[in-house]
């Protein structure tokens, strides 16, 4: 069975003790750049409204980078955020995959030293938390333990994101528990309540989040009881 | 069953599964049309799949009923369980009596006596290059070893599991295992959302809802997992989902069999 990768291995041991998604997203992308071999890193948000916000850049070419994409509306990260995939150029001036973001391609070759990009999207299911976008000057694909610790990377910062953004106060003084993602109820009670509060999926996550603190009782039992219809949430209730 | 009608049902089965391969596919959907093979193919009661995501940690894919008590079994096997040692081991776990089990797998055990439903279960491994990706969990309510041709069969079917997750990699080019389990695994998360955006809009139980997801995505050829994005982000109206609802509430099902 394999071990995890140093920037797994880092990202876990990051205690929850702030409410600054900024400095989050520093901790992540400086992980990434000390564990991965890449030599910059930068997470930005890419949320349906269209709201578009670099978090985080380790280096003023990361940051270069995402606003290319952001003004050309084309790119690696926008390709990874739409789809859900990670998206891996190893060779930026010989890839077909170019050829879906032409502007993008051109302007990195023109404009940054980028010879190799790696776009991770950071999803919660149909939520967008963001994408991490990582780079080498020179060619080169990440190893097999460095792109396994890459991929498991990214679901445990979407979960530290994603705790971060539904838990705004740190009230619970912890990170989600990673076997959340296995648990359906809690998907399903998500989509129930976002539909009853006419609020996007992350707020209803939040919301039962809140229910849950001020009740004192486990997430779970909360989206239980939405599920069998027990618990219905109304704009007033808390 | 039979032995010619088996062999027509075996058929049929294959050819819709090769069907399914053949051109741009939904592998959710892939995994979810196999799983109600398995009930109908061979002689157990309930079944689900489970991948390892890139924490190498077990979760559910699909199963053939949103029955809270199966989806508990499933999930459970994350922490113990057959499936979680057949994933490990990469050999498939048989368990004639789950009787038996008490002290191997305590939690998993007592929720299987709880439910009541189940005396054995048998778990598969999904196998790659000699190590595991996930595993196929199938139950039975009564004792008893799953005889050799089913046994058999179940393998095959969970080999398909294995080759619809890499084919689509393949068709996709340039990607690899390890990120094409994790979009089918946050996919699956996508869709029990739009589950629970569904049951509430519609007033309908999960299963009912998942039909609807179903049944609107084929109806215009998309991808569950596309679809299950658009509803959450509530770009689906509710006209259009309860278009895709047709005929009468699904009975409430016995334990492993969807309604339809």
């Amino acid at each position: 069975m394999g071990e995890l990768g140093p920037v797994t291995t880092e990202l876990l041991g990051v205690v929850r003790d702030g409410t600054d998604d900024k400095a989050l997203a520093a901790r992540i992308c400086q992980a990434c750049v000390r564990g991965l071999g890449v030599d910059g890193a930068a997470l930005s948000l890419l949320t349906a409204t269209e709201a578009r916000q670099t978090l985080w850049a380790t280096d003023p070419v990361a940051e270069r980078l995402e606003e290319l994409q952001f003004t050309l509306n084309e790119g690696a990260c926008m390709e990874a955020a739409r789809t859900g995939a990670p998206v891996l150029v190893p060779d930026l001036h010989h890839c077909t995959r170019t050829t879906r973001w032409p502007l993008f391609a051109a302007a990195v070759g023109e404009q940054t030293a980028v010879a190799a990009l790696f776009a991770l999207p950071l999803q919660w299911g149909a939520i967008n938390l963001g994408v991490l976008d990582l780079y080498r000057a020179v060619p080169g694909a990440l190893s097999e333990a460095e792109r396994l610790d890459a991929l498991a990377a990214a679901d445990t910062a979407a979960l530290m994101l994603l705790d971060q953004r539904t838990d705004p106060d740190n009230r619970f003084g912890g990170w989600l528990d990673h076997a959340l993602g296995s648990r359906a109820e809690i998907h399903q009670a998500t989509g129930m309540v976002l539909v009853q509060l006419a609020v996007s999926a992350e707020d209803a996550l939040a919301r039962m989040r809140a229910h849950a603190f001020v009740h004192q009782r486990l997430l779970i039992e909360v989206a239980r009881d939405v599920v069998a219809r027990r618990l219905v949430f109304t704009e007033d209730m808390m | 069953m039979r032995g010619s009608e088996r062999e027509q049902q075996l058929s049929r089965a294959f050819v819709a599964l090769a069907d399914t391969l053949v051109a741009d596919y939904d592998v959710i959907a892939l995994l979810d049309q196999l799983v109600d093979h398995c009930t109908t193919l061979l002689d157990v009661d309930a079944a689900g799949l489970l991948l390892g995501d890139s924490r190498r940690e077990l979760r559910v894919v699909a199963a053939t009923s949103e029955d809270a008590e199966l989806m508990e079994l499933l999930q459970l096997q994350a922490d113990e369980g057959p499936c979680l040692e057949c994933y490990r081991t990469a050999a498939p776990v048989s368990v004639a009596d789950l009787a038996d089990t008490a002290t191997r797998w305590p939690t998993f055990s007592a929720a299987v006596a709880d439910i009541g439903a189940f005396r054995s279960v048998h778990a598969l491994p999904l196998r790659l290059r000699g190590e595991a990706i996930g595993a196929l969990n199938l139950f039975r309510g009564a004792p008893g070893p799953l005889p050799a041709p089913d046994l058999a069969l179940g393998q095959a079917l969970a080999d398909v599991a294995t080759i619809g997750i890499l084919q689509e990699q393949a068709i996709r080019r340039g990607e690899v295992l390890a990120e094409q389990l994790q979009v089918a695994l946050n996919s699956r998360v996508a869709i029990e959302q739009a589950k629970g955006v569904v049951a509430q809009l519609l007033d309908l139980g999960m299963d009912a809802a998942f039909d609807v997801l179903r049944r609107y995505a084929r109806e215009r050829n998309l991808r569950l997992a596309d679809v299950a994005r658009a509803v959450v982000a509530r770009e689906v109206d509710r006209k259009a989902l309860l278009a895709a609802r047709r005929g009468p509430d699904p009975a409430p099902s016995e334990h492993g069999r969807r309604g339809r």
